[in-house]
């Protein structure tokens, strides 16, 4: 196809109508829910999370009212403590992250001039499982049943059954379920923007958007992690009584306080991040020129990623640490505000630089970037330790971390709202309303929190459902209770203009003049995402490059026509984007949807104590996932096809250059993360005993190092199995994968010998053995399920030794099985029996 | 010295290699945080002069300066003016280069906060 | 330079409020809470300062003229405003602040004050140089001018144990033992809360704290030594608190109640509030807090005495009083 033959109008309708017709969204009061395309998830992603925001807002509301007198007894000291943990973890783990996640489904690939991500039916697995795991939680409040024990959690008040109840199982576990599904997106956008950028477009060129979205899903990868496994300790202590945070049985209340905060603090950033990445995009836009200082955008998103990770201790400057410790806490928090700094100068410059267009999205960017620099600068105070032991678990804190989150993801996502909501529903919302909210907002936001300030200096605690008169506080108080109701109001003029929105006529294409991809996007839309997939030579190609828009809509660029009728998009390569191969989407399918509906259900009937009914759910998970997979990785009826200017690309992948195994590596990168917050347990305990596993017979030495042997046997012959399949002796494989399967079997009984006569509840040192082993061991079932698997599809001809992707990504998980199986017998084996 | 900077443009550049300063950064601080508490928690106090410290700190700054120097050699491939963000092979390898120098800059900075804390404060209370 | 200082802030402060001056981290009756508020106000003055400054930039950059900021103008301020100029502030916050982290200093014979945090009151035992422990509850009294080191435990869950007016907080962990020594500098009767959530009534968790001249003190600490006075001056509410088992939790020395479960009553008459500093010492409140704790206190582990009638409630809540 030469780049003349687009000039036919015929044929370019002819393209139209396959696209079409391929891009057709399913219909019909129930399969319309099976749609996977991320126009349509990243919409109800986004509702879904708008929703639970308004929810836990109302939550607020009520809380205010109670506090805005003293002694007020508006609601019970019971309501109001499940008022406060809801309204915070539904604002974090079912708000900010999932907005984030959702917004980001929506724009990556319109960013990215993909058609779609490459994992669809992922995306659409996440949205069920967020869905089912948000109204299981927040539904709680109204069987007087919600958790109640702070967002936070903290044992023993939340581990000791006779101290709280069901709540607690269902923060655990219906959040867990979320955190997967966190994950899950992550996985998805890195794989996006690091495989799925168009042609041309170098790291250098990608938009800053993009660059924030890898830099926080990386960061999600790090920081949900160490919370999961957290979680499972939590849950072992609760539902079988192991003593992880018991101090009377060995166990240590601090653990749970280190495994939670090195998730809570990064948290902080990766809900904060997105909507400085929000600013990156509209500043340009309405400074009608190109960002000043790109790399120094990109150093303070990685910089500030980093830093955020050594900040954690910093929430826990009281709790009698060693000063030098909580020293280090407070140096890294002071460091993490010098890239912040930077990317606040490197916008004013860019605004100072070009001629700003004023206009409503900016404003909100302009008006939460002075919001989010008192919270930033409170932020630098409550970094002092010796500050923080005034300030810490007080009032200040409320204010401080409200106008942080306030100025830093809220008001810039409402920005984003104005800015991007005709690139979604081609109608600009009312530049009036959105005036009057934003002041109205703003008025209140400040009214609220900036006496709050006062109030904690003032003596008043965090958390408390009343405060007595004599401390002076009411007016205070009364004040911010006025605040939170303005700040409602405001929010209701949005919601109202957003809701007069269908009644407003279309606006134009591209109608802020933007420089970047997403703004090729036309107010009736079609469902194939890009008419075709770019050539990108600027970071601006709208401003930049020449007739662009036109070219793309004309066909002109990469795979104009969907020939073979199947929905594809091109992958490239990681620094350059080279074009790599074309790879297959995902079609509406009902799949993930079921498989979310079970996987929910073995957290939700764990949460009741039904563990039967739990274990058969968890049975049907894996037959569920592993007849999604079936489908994949699916061997195409040609080698290659052309993309349009005389390229042809391969249409399947295997190895890293395919998108599946970098999902493979990217979840198991999740996965060793989580096994290292186990074995941070371990070592911790170590530490703050002087005679750790002492009067314990341990595993010894001899069954550990059995089933290690037996793990690294498994891995050997996974990966043998793949270099002499890649050679093309796939008897010798298919025989190697069955040796694998029967070690990994074999160092499963072997692992479980290490646990005899160890009582887990007895002390905390059998207890953290036991979890050790019993995650190494599961881990060894799953290895060995995934080398059935590949079996299997290697004897249904689903893999041959020039299409083997399934081999190398079970060896990747091989790779990582092999260092965990290491770690753990070693641990459990030498340590710290060997004297030391 | 000349020459040996001179080959660092021949290094390889990818995503890696952006992430070594901040990595060494993290290693360094959990090194820190690791020291103290063991020292603290296991021996009870720590040395008078805190050898191992030292060491770790320095070999960080170290690690993290020639990163910081190849980073500035290769961010001055010779090419087109700036501000160098054209799509070509060169101001690729500028950008990832300039953003290393500049984790390069952070990272030692950050390095120097998470020591001064033992200058200052020197034991286990 | 610094008293100008702290009249703004206050002025500030009762122009919003009409402070509090017993439970407030900005009327200081200790050296730490004091050494704290100092940093708090230089901090303060730095962070005013910086956010006029980008306020003031923000607005500049916004209406300047296009061709104002050239490209390398721009790095320029980047590089200095985003990044010089901040980290050697920071720098410097830092290696000002690190100072205020050393803790105060502690000899053999200061007196020691061990506290423990229960839902929702606060176990107190003094240990002197010399002789045994002195039992209390829920209020704490200290020497002025004199070093304290507080020995922090908990009983059940995370507490923290926070005087505003005396020093910054200080967690209590179960399992864990948590030391924080203080100076009070100045006398008076404040207030302190438990500052970490600890369940239903965690804000109805408070103590009173009273810091005596030095002589006053010592005096006042004699005297708990020895069996409670006054244990025999209602003599119908003695039986009737023999009777209804009281003294299966609670201890009054010098009769039959040792039990180390709840608050020790040795000399509740002394103290100036009820249920961890929640209703004022008075005959009525006593008596209804015995016969319907819940009511005051939610999820308290005290059980209810509704089968009291109102005098026999009354009779107890006198022979209590009478304890000094």
């Amino acid at each position: 196809m030469s780049l003349h033959a687009q000039d036919d109008p015929t044929l370019r309708a002819a393209q139209e109508d396959r696209l079409r017709a391929v891009w057709k969204p399913p219909s019909g009061w129930f399969f319309r829910w099976t749609d996977v395309n991320n126009n349509r998830i990243g919409v109800w992603y986004t509702l879904t999370a708008f929703g639970f925001m308004l929810f836990a807002g109302v939550l607020a509301l009520i809380m205010r009212t109670q506090l805005a007198v003293p002694n007020n007894d508006l609601v019970s000291a019971n309501t109001f403590n499940q008022l406060f943990t809801l309204h915070g973890s539904m604002m974090m783990f079912l708000f900010a992250v999932p907005m984030f996640e959702a917004v980001s489904i929506i724009l990556l690939p319109q960013l990215l001039g993909a058609r779609d991500l490459p994992f669809p039916r992922l995306s659409a697995f996440g949205y069920w499982s967020f869905l089912l795991g948000g109204v299981f939680v927040s539904g709680s409040i109204f069987f007087n049943a919600a958790p109640d024990g702070g967002w936070f959690m903290y044992p023993p008040l939340t581990t000791r059954t006779d101290l709280s109840g069901l709540g607690a199982d269902i923060w655990m576990l219906g959040l867990s379920f979320i955190e997967v599904s966190s994950v899950a997106a992550a996985v998805e956008l890195i794989v996006g923007v690091l495989k799925c950028r168009p042609p041309g477009m170098r790291l250098n060129l990608m938009p800053l958007y993009a660059w924030y979205i890898l830099v926080v899903a990386v960061m999600i990868l790090f920081a949900f992690p160490p919370l999961i496994a957290g979680d499972l300790l939590f849950e072992m202590e609760r539902l079988l009584e192991w003593p992880f945070f018991d101090a009377a049985r060995g166990g240590d209340p601090l653990l749970w306080q280190h495994l939670f905060w090195i998730f809570g603090h990064p948290e902080v950033y990766i809900v904060f991040l997105p909507s400085i990445a929000l600013f990156a995009m509209l500043i340009p836009t309405f400074a009608q020129r190109h960002l000043l200082g790109y790399p120094w955008i990109v150093l303070a998103a990685v910089g500030t990623a980093f830093l955020s990770f050594g900040l954690w201790v910093h929430h826990m400057f009281a709790t009698g640490l060693p000063k030098i410790s909580l020293a280090f806490f407070s140096a890294a928090s002071e460091a993490v505000a010098i890239p912040t700094g930077v990317q606040i100068f490197a916008f004013i410059a860019t605004l100072w630089a070009g001629k700003v267009k004023w206009s409503t999205p900016l404003l909100y960017a302009s008006g939460s970037l002075a919001i989010f620099v008192i919270g930033g600068l409170t932020g630098v105070m409550v970094a002092v330790a010796p500050f923080d032991w005034q300030a810490h678990d007080t009032y200040f804190i409320v204010a401080h971390l409200h106008y942080v989150l306030i100025g830093g993801t809220l008001l810039p996502l409402f920005g984003g709202l104005y800015y991007y909501w005709p690139l979604i529903t081609g109608k600009k919302l009312s530049d009036r309303m959105g005036r009057a909210a934003f002041w109205i907002m703003f008025v209140g936001v400040n009214l609220t929190f900036f006496p709050m300030h006062l109030s904690g200096l003032e003596g008043m605690p965090r958390r408390v459902f009343t405060y007595p008169a004599e401390l002076g506080i009411g007016w205070l108080n009364l004040a911010s209770t006025a605040g939170s109701y303005l700040f409602a109001a405001g929010v209701l003029v949005l919601v109202i203009d957003l809701a007069l929105s269908p009644t407003r006529p279309k606006a134009a294409r591209n109608p802020w003049n933007a420089g970047t991809l997403e703004w090729l996007a036309h107010p009736d839309d079609e469902d194939w995402g890009i008419r075709s997939v770019p050539l990108i030579e600027s970071r601006y190609p709208i401003w930049d490059q020449k007739d662009f828009v036109a070219k793309v809509d004309e066909g002109r660029f990469f795979l104009p026509d969907a020939e073979e009728g199947r929905r594809e998009t091109i992958i490239t390569s990681v620094l350059d984007a080279r074009p790599v191969s074309v790879i297959r989407l995902g079609t509406p399918s009902v799949k993930p949807m079921i498989t979310a509906v079970a996987l929910g259900a073995v957290f939700i009937l764990t949460t009741y104590h039904l563990y039967l009914l739990s274990a058969i759910s968890g049975v049907v998970t894996l037959a569920c996932v592993l007849w999604w997979l079936w489908d994949t990785a699916e061997i195409p009826e040609k080698p290659e096809k052309p993309i349009g200017h005389g390229m042809h690309m391969p249409l399947y992948s295997a190895g890293p250059a395919a998108p599946g195994w970098w999902a493979m590596f990217i979840t198991m990168m999740a996965d060793a993360t989580a096994f290292s917050g186990l074995v941070f347990g371990y070592y911790f305990y170590w530490t703050i005993h002087s005679d750790f596993g002492a009067g314990f017979d341990g595993p010894g030495s001899a069954a550990p190092i059995m089933a290690l042997g037996l793990s690294l046997a498994s891995w050997v012959g996974t990966v043998v199995a793949r270099e002499v399949h890649a050679r093309g002796q796939v008897m010798i494989a298919r025989i190697l994968l069955v040796a694998g399967t029967i070690a990994a079997i074999a160092s499963l009984f072997a692992g479980l010998r290490c646990l005899d006569g160890l009582d887990p509840k007895a002390n905390v040192y059998p207890a953290i053995v036991w979890v050790l082993t019993i995650w190494t061991v599961v881990h060894a079932a799953i290895g060995a399920i995934m080398q059935l698997y590949t079996l299997a599809r290697s004897l249904a001809g689903r893999m041959t030794p020039s299409h083997d992707a399934d081999l190398r990504n079970i060896t990747v998980y091989q790779h990582f099985y092999a260092l965990t199986a290491s770690v753990t017998y070693l641990t459990i084996g030498l340590f710290p029996e060997t004297g030391l | 010295m000349r020459g040996w900077l001179k080959r660092a443009h021949g290094l390889r550049v990818t995503l890696w290699t952006l992430i070594v300063p901040p990595s060494v950064w993290a290693v360094h601080f959990l090194f820190s945080y690791l020291w103290a508490a063991v020292s603290c928690a296991k021996i009870g106090r720590w040395a008078r002069f805190p050898t191992v410290f030292a060491i770790g700190t320095v070999i960080a700054l170290v690690v993290i300066l020639l990163a910081g120097l190849i980073a500035w050699q290769q961010s001055r491939t010779p090419g087109d003016p700036p501000p160098h963000n054209e799509g070509t092979d060169i101001d690729r390898l500028r950008f990832l280069a300039f953003s290393t120098l500049l984790l390069s800059g952070l990272s030692f900075v950050a390095v120097l906060f998470t020591a001064l804390p033992v200058l200052m404060l020197g034991d286990c209370r | 330079m610094r008293g100008e200082k702290f009249i703004a802030i206050m002025g500030l402060c009762w122009l919003l409020a009409g402070c509090n001056r017993h439970q407030s981290t900005l009327a200081p009756f200790g050296a730490d809470a004091e050494a704290i508020r100092h940093l708090f106000i230089v901090m303060l003055v730095g962070a005013v300062g910086i956010a006029g400054f980008v306020a003031w930039l923000m607005r500049r950059a916004v209406r300047a003229p296009v061709g104002e900021m050239t490209h390398r103008k721009g790095m320029r301020l980047v590089l200095w405003l985003g990044g010089i100029v901040p980290t050697v502030v920071l720098l410097g916050l830092l290696a000002y602040s690190l100072p205020y982290m050393r803790p105060r200093p502690v000899a053999p014979a200061d007196l020691r004050i061990a506290v423990d945090g229960e839902q929702f009151w606060w176990r107190v035992a003094y240990r002197a140089a010399d002789g045994a422990p002195v039992l209390s509850a829920n209020e704490i009294r200290i020497p002025v001018g004199r070093t304290v080191a507080f020995r922090l435990t908990a009983g059940d869950v995370v507490h923290s144990f926070w005087i505003p007016g005396l020093a910054g907080k200080m967690d209590m962990i179960p399992g864990r033992t948590n030391t924080l020594v203080v100076r009070a500098d100045r006398s008076g009767r404040y207030r302190g809360q438990c500052a970490e959530f600890c369940g239903l009534s965690h804000a109805l968790m408070a103590l009173d704290v009273v810091a005596m001249e030095p002589a006053a003190f010592d005096a006042w600490l004699e005297g708990q030594r020895g069996p409670a006075r006054g244990a025999v001056a209602d003599v119908a509410g003695a039986r009737l608190f023999a009777a209804q088992g009281c003294g299966g939790c609670h201890a009054v020395r010098g009769t039959a109640a040792a039990s180390r479960i709840g608050p020790d009553l040795s000399r509740f008459g002394q103290r100036a509030t009820l249920a961890a500093g929640i209703l004022p010492m008075t005959t009525a409140n006593v008596a209804g807090f015995i016969r319907h704790p819940q009511a005051t206190k939610p999820g308290v582990r005290m059980p209810a005495f509704p089968q009291l009638s109102d005098a026999e409630a009354m009779a107890i809540a006198r022979y209590l009083e009478g304890l000094k």
